[in-house]
């Protein structure tokens, strides 16, 4: 007898060696996203010594379900393509300290010191910075106490778990309208609010949602409260114009209000932009020499897979060319 | 029909190489088997054969039912990893997708006796005091 959808995952059962804090490699790689991936594989085949250090592999592109626009694909699983990513790097002997945040980064002379949370620290003459975004959160009362409790960022992830509930999604930009799209297939019962007047979105998504004819929408008001004692009961929304507060129940709120860099382990080391990316140039150098950057935690516009593992590359081949042009490969 | 193919094979026989000591997968069926009773049994079969320490249990929830009490078992398929003791391991459902890397790694770990945690985490654990209710929610993606 077969047996049907049955499929083993084994990703971690190979696991690499963890980095050695008394060595000094030519490169450290933080993250562990398209960016810094592409760029181990880059590192790796320069023969350069490389360790990665990162809370997992895989980054944004787990928190999707499909992608379309990933070259030679018309339509590949997301969770698929990260393990394509994340089996190719693993096919080298890279070094790699899973699970772990970066507390401080700095400099001494030509050797990079990155200390991770369980302070240890470890070294390099090259570092490259590609941590990725964040979630923006919504900082209002209750957001905090009800993560996991009906709030969520990740309508791939937890989406299913709302079947014909209330939900509210925050936010007008494209990932609030994915996410509501998300949330209308599992017949979930559906108000989007946006905080800015107009929304955000490709006008092909808001079209979408608008001829569903179940969402709600309400513009211009702000979420103001989160409401519930172990599990999310509702939302308390303001009508930015009329000042009017209104309650709206709900069993489970999405926040999609854009992300944050990850850059605050080098704020103090290198140049930022007002949004808190990493400023680089055009080969992908920061404004410290030896540090370089890649993927969404920079300026770098247009935050995709494909550029990501593009500007990782370029990052891996510029920080080589640093390395033999100051002797120290 | 074999569940591990042959690159499977090679990845959980390398992750079981590193076990010192005897392993006892305990795992509770019926006679007329549901389908994911038999995908268990068989996939437990296939993953026990890959190393000597690892011992393959398989009892009958109705006929054992006083074992399967014991055990605390009150649902099949159901899968439990014995070492020097029972340490509480219990997988219900067939531990494919991603638990199957759990699987793996907690038969790896009863057969190290080491859970694999740093020191600060075992002295947090160690530090309670009083029962815990952990209910994990598992996320279909």
């Amino acid at each position: 007898m077969g047996f049907p959808n049955f499929t083993l995952d084994t990703s971690m059962l190979e696991e690499a060696p963890e980095p050695d804090p008394e060595f000094t490699y030519d490169l450290l790689i933080l993250g562990g996203g398209p960016a810094a991936m592409s760029a181990a594989v880059y590192a790796a085949r320069k023969m350069m010594t490389c360790a990665m250090i990162t809370k997992d592999f895989g980054g944004q592109v787990r928190e999707t379900s499909e992608v379309e626009n990933w070259l030679g694909f018309q339509n590949i699983n997301a969770k698929d393509l990260a393990d394509s990513f994340e089996e190719h790097v693993k096919s080298f002997d890279i070094p790699v300290k899973l699970g772990t945040a970066i507390t401080t980064i700095t400099k001494e002379k030509d050797t990079f010191l990155v200390t991770t949370d369980d302070a240890v620290t470890y070294h390099s003459h090259a570092l490259l910075l590609s941590t990725g975004k964040r979630h923006r959160p919504l900082n209002v009362p209750g957001e905090k106490e009800l993560v996991g409790r009906g709030l969520a960022y990740c309508a791939t992830c937890d989406a299913p778990f709302f079947k014909k509930k209330k939900v509210v999604v925050a936010g007008g930009g494209n990932s609030a309208f994915t996410t509501t799209l998300d949330l209308l297939k599992v017949e979930a019962e559906v108000t989007l609010v946006n905080a800015i007047k107009g929304w955000q979105a490709d006008a092909s998504l808001v079209e979408r949602v608008k001829r569903a004819g179940t969402v709600k929408l309400l513009d211009n008001h702000e979420i103001v409260k989160i409401e519930g004692a172990d599990q999310v009961t509702g939302v308390v929304v303001k009508d930015r114009q009329s000042g009017t507060e209104e309650h709206l129940a709900a069993n489970g709120i999405f926040v999609e209000i854009g992300l944050l860099p990850n850059s605050d382990p080098v704020k103090e080391l290198v140049e930022l932009n007002e949004h808190g990316e990493v400023v680089v140039d055009c080969s992908s150098r920061t404004s410290v020499e030896g540090l370089y950057a890649a993927g969404d935690v920079t300026t770098v516009p247009h935050k995709q897979i494909v550029i990501a593992a593009g500007e990782g590359a370029k990052a891996a081949l510029s920080a080589y060319d640093y390395l033999m042009r100051k002797s120290l490969l | 029909m074999a569940l591990l193919k042959d690159k499977d094979k090679k990845k959980v026989a390398t992750a079981l190489k590193e076990i010192t000591d005897d392993v006892t997968i305990v795992m509770f069926t019926q006679e007329t088997e549901c389908q994911h009773c038999e995908m268990t049994r068989t996939l437990l079969e296939e993953v026990s054969s890959l190393s000597d320490r690892i011992t393959l249990e398989v009892h009958d929830f109705v006929a054992d039912k006083e074992l399967a009490t014991q055990h605390g078992v009150d649902k099949i398929p159901a899968t439990i990893l014995v070492g020097e003791k029972d340490y509480g391991i219990r997988f219900y459902g067939v531990p494919a997708g991603y638990e199957f890397n759990v699987l793996v790694q907690d038969i790896r770990d009863v057969g190290k006796r080491d859970p694999n945690l740093p020191d600060t985490v075992r002295s947090e654990l160690a530090a309670i005091d009083q029962p815990v209710h952990l209910q994990t929610i598992i996320s279909p993606t």
